[in-house]
C-alpha cells in the first residue's frame, strides 16, 4: 500500500513536469496550428536559467527565483516568436516546423557551448524534509519538495486556467483559436495575443524546468526527450485544449511511472512512443480534443 | 498528334535548349576520375596532394547524396514531411553489419577484387531490402496520416527503432557494433551514388512518378483520376527507405563502428538541412546542398581550428542558424524545383 502511494507520487510529479510543457504545446498548437519543435529545448532553457540564477545569485529565496526564471524565458520565447517565427506564419506549414526544428538545435547546442554537457542539479531550494503528516497516516516516504513541486504546478495550471477563461487577453486568444482571419478584423491586435501565447508557454516550461532540476538533474539534451512526452501527452488529451494536456500529461507519467515500476526502464520509451503511434492512427483528436473534418 | 499545336496551357514550358551532356557522360566521368583516384591513394601514390583525408570527404559526400536525393523523393516530390530517415539508415547498417561480421566470409577469404563486390553486393542488398520491409510496414500505418502528424509518426518510428536497437543485445545494444569489416570505399560510394541518382531521375520522370507529383499539388484531383494514393504514398515511401538502407550499409562498413545513437533525430536533422539547402524536388539540388553543407562544415572545421581551436566546436551552431536562415529567405532553397539540364530526360524520346 505504502509503495503504492509513493509510485502516485511519483508519478504526480513527473505528470506535473509533463503538463508545463505540455500546455505549451497545446495552446501554441490552438493558436496558430504550429507544432513548435523548439518548445522542450525552451524547457531546458529554463532550466539552465533557473541553475544560472541559484548559483549566481544564492541570496534569491525560491519564491523570487521562480518568476525572474519563468520572466526570462518568457522573452527567449517572445524573441524567437518575433525574429523567426513571426514572419513564417502566412507561408507553407512545413516551413515554420522546419525553423522549429532549427532553433531547437541551436539552442541545444548554444546551451552545450557555453554552459558545458555535462549532467547538472539544480541546488536544492525547496526542503527536502519527509512530510509526517503522509508517513504518520499512510506510512507513505514523500518529501516536501516532491509535494511542493505538484501543487505549485497545480497552482500555476490553476492560474493559466483562470487566465485563459476570465480574461480579456484569454478571450482574445479563444477567439484566434477559433478563427484567426476574422479576429483581427475585429480589432484584435493578433501579434500581441500570439506572443502573450508563446510568453506563458514558455514561462511555464521553465517553472518545468526548474522543478525537473530539482526533482532529477538537467542537461543540454533533456528538451528532446521530455520535451516528446510532453508532445505525446498533449496529443494524448486532445491537442489544443488545456485541460486534454494536462489530464494526458497525469496518464502519461502513471504510464510511465508502472512501466519502470514492473516492466523495465529500457522500455519506457518505446511504450511511449508507441502510445503515440496507435493514439494517432485510432483517435487523432485525443481525448478532449475535437474531431476536424477534412475541407475539400 | 504531336504535330497538332498543343493549347498554351498544356504545352510543356518552352526549354531553353537541349544541353549535349548527358546523364550518362556525367556518370563515365566520375568514375573515370574515380577509379586511379582509389587506386592512387590506395597504393600511396603522392601523399601530398592525394591526401587519404579528400577521399574520405567525398566518400561522406556520397553517400549523403544518397540519403538526401532519397529523402527528396518523400519530402520533394511527394510533398510529405517525413521525419524519419535516420531510422531507415539505422536498419540498412546494423543489417550490413550483421551480414558482413556473422553470415559471410571475410574478404580475405575470397578473391581480392571479386570477394570485395560479392560482400557489397550482399550485404547491400541486405541492407535494402531488409529498410524497404521496415519501410513498407511503417508506411502502411503511416499514411494513414498526413501534415502535422504524419511528421510526429515518422520521428516516432525513428525513435522507436533507435530504442529498439538499444535493446538488442546481439547487435551490442546501446555501447554500438564494433569490429565491422572496411568494404566500403569512395568507389563504391561513387558507384552507388550514380546508380541511386540514375534511377531516381528515371523514376521520378517516369509516369509513375509523376503520380507523386501530382499528389503533392492536389491530392484530391489526384485521387479523381484514378490515382490509388495510398498505394503510390508507400511505394514512394518503401522506396526512399531501400535508398536509406544502401546509405546506412555503406556508412557501416566505411565506418566500422556504429551506435544507435548516431542515427536519432539529430541525424535525421542534419539530412533535412542538406536537403532544404539544396531544394525541395531536385535532384541537382540535391546534390549541390550535399556538396556545399559538407565543404562549408569542413572549411569551418579546418579554419576555427587554424585561428581559433578554442571556438572550434562553435560550428555546431552554423548548421541550425543555416537552416532558419534558408527558411527565412529562401524556402525554396539553392535549386528549388529546378534541374541541371543534364539529368533532365531528353526531350520527345
Amino acid at each position: 500500500m505504502d509503495t503504492i502511494i509513493q509510485q502516485l507520487f511519483n508519478a504526480a510529479q513527473l505528470g506535473a513536469v509533463y503538463a508545463l510543457i505540455a500546455l505549451g504545446y497545446s495552446m501554441v498548437y490552438g493558436i496558430i496550428r504550429l507544432i513548435n519543435f523548439a518548445h522542450g529545448d525552451i524547457f531546458m532553457l529554463g532550466g539552465f536559467i533557473g541553475l544560472l540564477l541559484t548559483t549566481r545569485f544564492g541570496w534569491m529565496p525560491f519564491y523570487l527565483l521562480l518568476p525572474l526564471a519563468m520572466l526570462l524565458t518568457a522573452l527567449v520565447g517572445v524573441t524567437i516568436e518575433r525574429v523567426a517565427y513571426r514572419r513564417l506564419r502566412n507561408a507553407q506549414r512545413m516551413s515554420v516546423v522546419i525553423t522549429t526544428l532549427g532553433v531547437g538545435i541551436f539552442l541545444e547546442n548554444l546551451v552545450r557551448l557555453t554552459v558545458g554537457p555535462e549532467t547538472r542539479q539544480i541546488p536544492a531550494r525547496l526542503p527536502s524534509a519527509p512530510v509526517v503528516w503522509l508517513q504518520q497516516h499512510l506510512g507513505a516516504f514523500v518529501t516536501w519538495d516532491k509535494l511542493l513541486i505538484i501543487l505549485i504546478s497545480l497552482a500555476l495550471m490553476a492560474i493559466l486556467w483562470l487566465v485563459v477563461n476570465r480574461t480579456l487577453i484569454g478571450t482574445a486568444m479563444r477567439a484566434v483559436a477559433d478563427n484567426k482571419d476574422a479576429v483581427p478584423l475585429m480589432g484584435v491586435n493578433l501579434n500581441l495575443v500570439i506572443a502573450v501565447t508563446f510568453a506563458i508557454g514558455s514561462a511555464l516550461a521553465a517553472a518545468g524546468g526548474i522543478f525537473y532540476g530539482q526533482a532529477y538533474s538537467i542537461d543540454p539534451y533533456m528538451g528532446i526527450d521530455l520535451g516528446w512526452k510532453a508532445f505525446i501527452a498533449a496529443v494524448i488529451g486532445g491537442i489544443g485544449s488545456i485541460e486534454g494536456a494536462v489530464l494526458g500529461s497525469f496518464l502519461l507519467a502513471g504510464v510511465e511511472v508502472i512501466t519502470v515500476a514492473y516492466l523495465s526502464s529500457n522500455l519506457k520509451n518505446g511504450i511511449a512512443f508507441g502510445l503515440l503511434i496507435l493514439l494517432l492512427l485510432v483517435w487523432p483528436w485525443g481525448i478532449m480534443g475535437k474531431p476536424t473534418l477534412k475541407k475539400v | 498528334m504531336s504535330t497538332q499545336p498543343q493549347p498554351e496551357h498544356t504545352a510543356p514550358p518552352p526549354e531553353p535548349g537541349q544541353s549535349k551532356v548527358r546523364f550518362w557522360m556525367v556518370c563515365a566521368l566520375i568514375l573515370a576520375l574515380a577509379l586511379p583516384l582509389q587506386l592512387s591513394v590506395d597504393a600511396g601514390l603522392f601523399p601530398d596532394v592525394l591526401n587519404p583525408y579528400y577521399l574520405h570527404l567525398l566518400t561522406i559526400i556520397g553517400m549523403n547524396i544518397i540519403l538526401v536525393a532519397s529523402l527528396n523523393l518523400l519530402n520533394g516530390y511527394l510533398g510529405e514531411f517525413a521525419l524519419g530517415h535516420a531510422g531507415f539508415m539505422a536498419v540498412g547498417a546494423y543489417t550490413a553489419a550483421l551480414l558482413a561480421t556473422k553470415a559471410l566470409p571475410s574478404a580475405a577469404a575470397l578473391p581480392p577484387v571479386l570477394g570485395t563486390c560479392i560482400i557489397l553486393v550482399v550485404t547491400l542488398g541486405g541492407a535494402m531490402l531488409m529498410a524497404a520491409g521496415v519501410g513498407y510496414l511503417i508506411g502502411l500505418v503511416t499514411f494513414k496520416t498526413v501534415g502535422d502528424y504524419l511528421a510526429i509518426i515518422t520521428l516516432g518510428f525513428n525513435m522507436i527503432i533507435v530504442n529498439a536497437i538499444q535493446n538488442m543485445d546481439f547487435v551490442g545494444g546501446p555501447r554500438g557494433f564494433t569490429g565491422i569489416p572496411k568494404n566500403t570505399n569512395f568507389l563504391a560510394v561513387a558507384v552507388c551514388a550514380l546508380l541511386t541518382l540514375g534511377l531516381l531521375r528515371n523514376l521520378i520522370q517516369s509516369s509513375f512518378g509523376r503520380v507523386w507529383v501530382s499528389i503533392r499539388e492536389n491530392a484530391i484531383a489526384a485521387e479523381l483520376m484514378g490515382v490509388s494514393i495510398a498505394r503510390a504514398k508507400n511505394w514512394a515511401f518503401t522506396i526512399a527507405a531501400a535508398f536509406a538502407g544502401l546509405a546506412g550499409g555503406l556508412w557501416a562498413q566505411n565506418q566500422q563502428f556504429i551506435t544507435p545513437r548516431s542515427f536519432d533525430y539529430i541525424k535525421t536533422t542534419e539530412i533535412l538541412v542538406m536537403l532544404y539547402l539544396g531544394g525541395m524536388a531536385s535532384l541537382s539540388g540535391s546534390i549541390l546542398g550535399v556538396v556545399a553543407y559538407t565543404l562549408l562544415m569542413e572549411l569551418l572545421r579546418n579554419l576555427l581550428s587554424t585561428f581559433a581551436p578554442q571556438l572550434a566546436e562553435w560550428r555546431m551552431l552554423i548548421s541550425p542558424l543555416i537552416l532558419i536562415i534558408i527558411m527565412l529567405t529562401r524556402q525554396t532553397g539553392l535549386l528549388g524545383n529546378r534541374e541541371w539540364r543534364w539529368l533532365r530526360p531528353r526531350q520527345g524520346a
